[in-house]
């Protein structure tokens, strides 16, 4: 008997000291409910609900541990009801009971649900009696294939939406654009090509476009007459002829001005006798004399207009 | 004296030779919602941005193989912004370690009278077109997401016809020359937009 009292003694104080701890944090995560609202974080919420269930756990671990005693077998009785304040009583509480009269002792006493839920359990419990055993196995049947039912309409609608987010899978791109979209700003393929009628393709070996030719050429004389004396004028006839050669038609002439050119190499001529043949040989003669291979000079002749542009421009 | 051909000159911008990494994909118009969306997710945390340029594409030919091209561009729903003038060099498909492909590129920032100049120096149109469309970032990567439009008349960009039912999708990173790690950074993040775009190195030489 001692022993007994012991131990339901110990267990009483284990509970206590749980709820406590149960009561203190569901205290505190009120509070931070109520106070800190506007700056609560998520992961804080989880963390109090964390620790307020692993209290809970404690508490059945306690509840159910084997050495504690059946508390239901534990009659409470109440031995005086008084309609005064008990100041023992509301210490203990925490304020929350300030009389022990009779119409608390019912709610704080109570061991049953109240007598209208008994009721209705009741009821419930004389309908399912009254069900015969076939029936009951019917309704369990129907019950259970509406929720299988269910269910795979569910699955399907989750697996319809997803494929549906998968769908661009298939169809998000499509190679052949790909490659099309990248030739056109590559090279422009598919795009509206504006080249002048007239030069019909630079490109073309033979055909040079008139501008190109002579912005090279007027590059290639300055990069090669940067050691001689006096390029000042070789310079302003070659853009004279620039000027010459650009208004009219003349496609035979502008190409024999740059083929004449290297047919007469600058490095075996002097400035002078170089700047009489570019003031003084006249534009029939030039056409007569082209050669009809394009010469190396001429070929670079563009290059070294474009090096000083790369030049300029990295500068920029 | 010989100049040296062109494509074998470095190209310098300042003191350091700039090249630009550059993977390449397409997304089907129906599908750049998605595009979009995931890259608002990928990319740095910034408003979205569109763009509306005007690209022309000069030419200088001369009589070797490939001609010299320069391209400049313009925006067309920001008045005031600067010309853009771009060179880039032969792209080179590099081994399978390099993610993408390479090639040299100067920006330059131009004033209005880039055309005018240009012209003057021989250059000449060889094309031009319309790009519309979204500008991402993350980190020094760049995400282009745009449409190419054809323009009907020379010189009207109000007058234009899309040129395809997709979206060019292109990722890009400009850094100097032999940092082949940046190809490591762009990979993973192709890899993050599939299956909805694929992001590849394409040689344009192949499509020529």
């Amino acid at each position: 008997m001692q022993r007994e009292e012991k131990q339901l003694e110990a267990s009483l104080d284990a509970l206590l000291s749980q709820v406590a701890d149960l009561k203190n944090s569901l205290g505190s995560f009120i509070y931070k409910l109520e106070n800190e609202y506007d700056r609560l974080t998520w992961p804080s919420v989880l963390d109090s609900f964390a620790l307020l269930s692993g209290q809970l756990n404690t508490l059945n671990k306690v509840l159910k541990h084997e050495k504690t005693p059946l508390f239901r077998n534990q009659v409470i009785i109440p031995l005086v009801l008084s309609p005064d304040r008990d100041e023992d009583l509301m210490r203990q509480t925490e304020g929350r009971v300030p009389v022990f009269s009779h119409e608390v002792v019912p709610d704080h006493l109570r061991t049953k649900p109240d007598p209208e839920v008994e009721e209705q359990e009741k009821q419930l419990t004389t309908d399912a009696a009254r069900i015969g055993a076939d029936a009951a196995q019917k309704q369990i049947q129907s019950l259970n294939k509406m929720c299988s039912n269910l269910l795979e309409k569910i699955s399907k609608e989750e697996r319809e939406s997803e494929s549906g987010g998968l769908r661009p899978n298939k169809q998000t791109f499509n190679p052949a654009d790909t490659n099309a979209l990248v030739a056109a700003v590559a090279f422009g393929k598919g795009l509206s090509n504006w080249r002048p009628a007239g030069s019909s393709g630079p490109s073309q070996p033979g055909q040079p476009g008139a501008g190109t030719v002579l912005a090279g050429a007027s590059g290639l004389q300055q990069v090669q007459m940067a050691g001689a004396p006096n390029q000042q004028q070789p310079m302003l006839s070659g853009v004279q002829m620039a000027q010459a050669g650009q208004p009219g038609k003349m496609p035979s002439g502008i190409k024999t001005n740059i083929k004449s050119a290297s047919m007469h190499p600058y490095q075996r001529k002097s400035a002078q006798q170089m700047r009489k043949w570019q003031a003084g040989w006249p534009w029939g003669l030039l056409s007569s004399l082209a050669p009809s291979q394009p010469s190396t000079t001429a070929r670079l002749a563009p290059t070294g207009g474009l090096c000083e542009f790369v030049y300029v421009t990295a500068l920029i | 004296m010989e100049a040296p051909p062109v494509t074998m000159m470095p190209v310098t911008g300042g003191t350091i030779n700039m090249m630009e990494y550059l993977l390449q994909g397409s997304v089907l118009d129906h599908s750049l919602e998605s595009l979009i969306h995931r890259l608002r997710g990928l990319c740095d945390n910034m408003e979205p941005e569109t763009f509306v340029d005007h690209e022309m594409v000069f030419l200088l030919k001369g009589q070797q193989a490939s001609p010299f091209v320069l391209r400049a561009r313009r925006s067309l729903d920001r008045a005031g912004a600067p010309w853009h003038l771009r060179y880039l060099g032969q792209p080179e498909m590099g081994d399978k370690n390099r993610h993408a492909l390479v090639r040299n590129c100067v920006d330059i920032a131009t004033s209005e009278n880039l055309t005018d100049f240009l012209m003057e120096m021989g250059f000449r149109m060889d094309h031009e077109f319309v790009a519309r469309g979204h500008l991402f970032r993350k980190g020094i990567m760049k995400i282009v997401v745009y449409k190419i439009f054809r323009i009907l008349v020379p010189g009207n960009t109000d007058n234009t016809e899309a040129l395809s039912l997709s979206y060019l999708v292109e990722l890009s990173v400009v850094a100097p020359a032999g940092q082949d790690m940046v190809s490591d950074d762009m990979r993973n993040f192709a890899e993050q937009l599939k299956p909805l775009v694929h992001l590849e190195k394409i040689d344009p030489k192949r499509l020529m």
